[in-house]
């Protein structure tokens, strides 16, 4: 199994992400590039875009989809994407808007990750925080409409083991510095 | 006739003069202690091994993840951080959960039993609740920041510190947003206030010897800023930049911050959160 996770999120909803994503040139690109399971967390009011493309009959490429609207944790599914020889589970993918409990879930498993900001929210720091993980490649930034060459570019980004940012000082160390304990 | 016309103005005028003698007078006090709060570094003074209360501040899903994870990351250490108290908004049952998760699987298995009575959850009344109209919102925030109070001050019903701990006070503070965490730690700033005051007319008036005095310092902050905000603060950040005693930053862009000339600036802790 290769398996291409999309998340849109919980708060917003994310259309042009999901129109993007549901259309027959984009099953095309992932089967090509052997992917074998769509899985869509589509949001509360999404269900109707998954809906209507299911029903509208356009070829899946040899795809299985899936879809859900919301769940307390998608830990699960995010697990899903990491490679595990034992269960024949190739390394996989994440699409997700630039939510950073999503990101940062996405950044502790080490799988590739395209990060496509939703562009109609207003307070748009999902932006800033995109464009700055691309500059540490720890992360592919797409528009919705780039997604298919955004993922040519997360395939052949390499398998390494996240370098971990260090500051000038830790949170230990800080807790500590302000009991102000005797030396 | 005009005499008394000239009266109504002169008054109004005094009054205006009053008005904003009192008002700068009260200005430069807040900000002239809050300086030199600080800038004040507490001396060495607390034996390693005393019992610490932590006050843990949980905003809502993000922040309560975020706070959980950072706690999690650094390896928290149940034999310093003796006693923890979760503060939660009233109706996030998502941050009381998860609190009550993190107690089980990270704190209590270090031990290797478990202890119900080393920590609490407490709950306050939102500061605005999602929706609600501007009009009402500073009543209910000044409602959030009583029930603060008496969280800072031991008095919530829920609380139940061990005898050991000699100050209901929480010795420190950890907070990473929003609005609650505000009414937080400017109710921990205020009581510093008071006690100072307390402390130094005690002094003055030479009641009691300088001696009695040589505490550990109670009620620190520390502010942690948003892993997502990489060049700008958040609403939360600017507000608490010349109130936490601390205020450590993930992004380079953000160290170096100060609220104001004089103040201490913001620290580059690197990524807490992974």
């Amino acid at each position: 199994m290769k398996l291409c996770f999309v998340t849109v999120g919980a708060t917003a909803s994310f259309h042009k992400l999901l129109e993007q994503v549901l259309s027959s040139e984009f099953l095309e690109i992932l089967a090509k590039r052997h992917y074998t399971h769509l899985l869509i967390q589509y949001g509360k009011d999404g269900q109707q875009i998954f809906q209507n493309f299911i029903d509208s009959g356009q070829p899946h490429h040899g795809l299985t989809l899936g879809g859900f609207d919301f769940q307390p944790s998608i830990d699960a599914q995010m697990m899903m994407t990491v490679e595990r020889e034992v269960v024949h589970q190739e390394r996989g993918l994440i699409i997700c808007h630039a939510g950073s409990g999503t990101v940062l879930a996405g950044l502790r498993l080490g799988v590739p990750l395209i990060v496509v900001p939703n562009p109609d929210l207003a307070d748009n720091h999902q932006q800033e925080l995109a464009d700055e993980l691309e500059e540490g490649n720890y992360v592919i930034s797409s528009s919705v409409k780039d997604l298919g060459s955004a993922i040519s570019r997360a395939e052949t980004q390499k398998s390494e083991v996240l370098s971990i940012r260090t500051g000038t000082t830790t949170l230990a160390e800080s807790m500590s510095d302000e009991l102000s304990f005797l030396d | 006739m005009s005499a008394s016309s000239l009266s109504f103005w002169d008054l109004l005028l005094w009054c205006v003069v009053l008005a904003i003698t009192l008002g700068t007078i009260i200005l430069l006090v807040l900000l002239i202690s809050l300086t030199i709060s600080q800038n004040t570094i507490p001396s060495k003074c607390r034996p390693r091994g005393s019992p610490i209360h932590l006050l843990v501040v949980l905003g809502s899903g993000g922040h309560t993840a975020e706070m959980l994870y950072m706690l999690e990351r650094m390896k928290f250490d149940p034999q310093i951080y003796t006693y923890r108290t979760y503060l939660v908004s009233s109706g996030d049952n998502f941050s009381a959960d998860k609190a009550k998760e993190f107690e089980a699987q990270h704190v209590q298995n270090s031990q290797g039993h478990v202890h119900s009575n080393n920590y609490t959850i407490v709950t306050v009344p939102r500061a605005r609740r999602v929706h609600q109209s501007y009009l009402t919102a500073p009543f209910s925030t000044l409602q959030c920041f009583w029930a603060c109070l008496n969280v800072l001050r031991g008095l919530h019903p829920d609380q139940k510190l061990p005898k050991e701990y000699s100050s209901l006070y929480p010795d420190l503070i950890l907070t990473n947003g929003p609005a609650t965490a505000l009414c937080v730690v400017a109710g921990a700033k205020l009581i510093r206030f008071f006690l100072y005051l307390a402390k130094y007319t005690v002094l003055c008036l030479g009641l009691q010897k300088t001696s009695t005095f040589a505490s550990a310092p109670k009620l620190r902050a520390i502010y942690i800023e948003s892993w997502a905000r990489v060049s700008s603060l958040s609403t939360s950040g600017v507000l608490l930049l010349p109130l936490a005693d601390r205020f450590l930053v993930q992004w380079p862009a953000q160290a170096g911050r100060r609220a104001w000339w004089g103040m201490k600036r913001t620290q580059y802790a690197g990524w807490l959160v992974i």
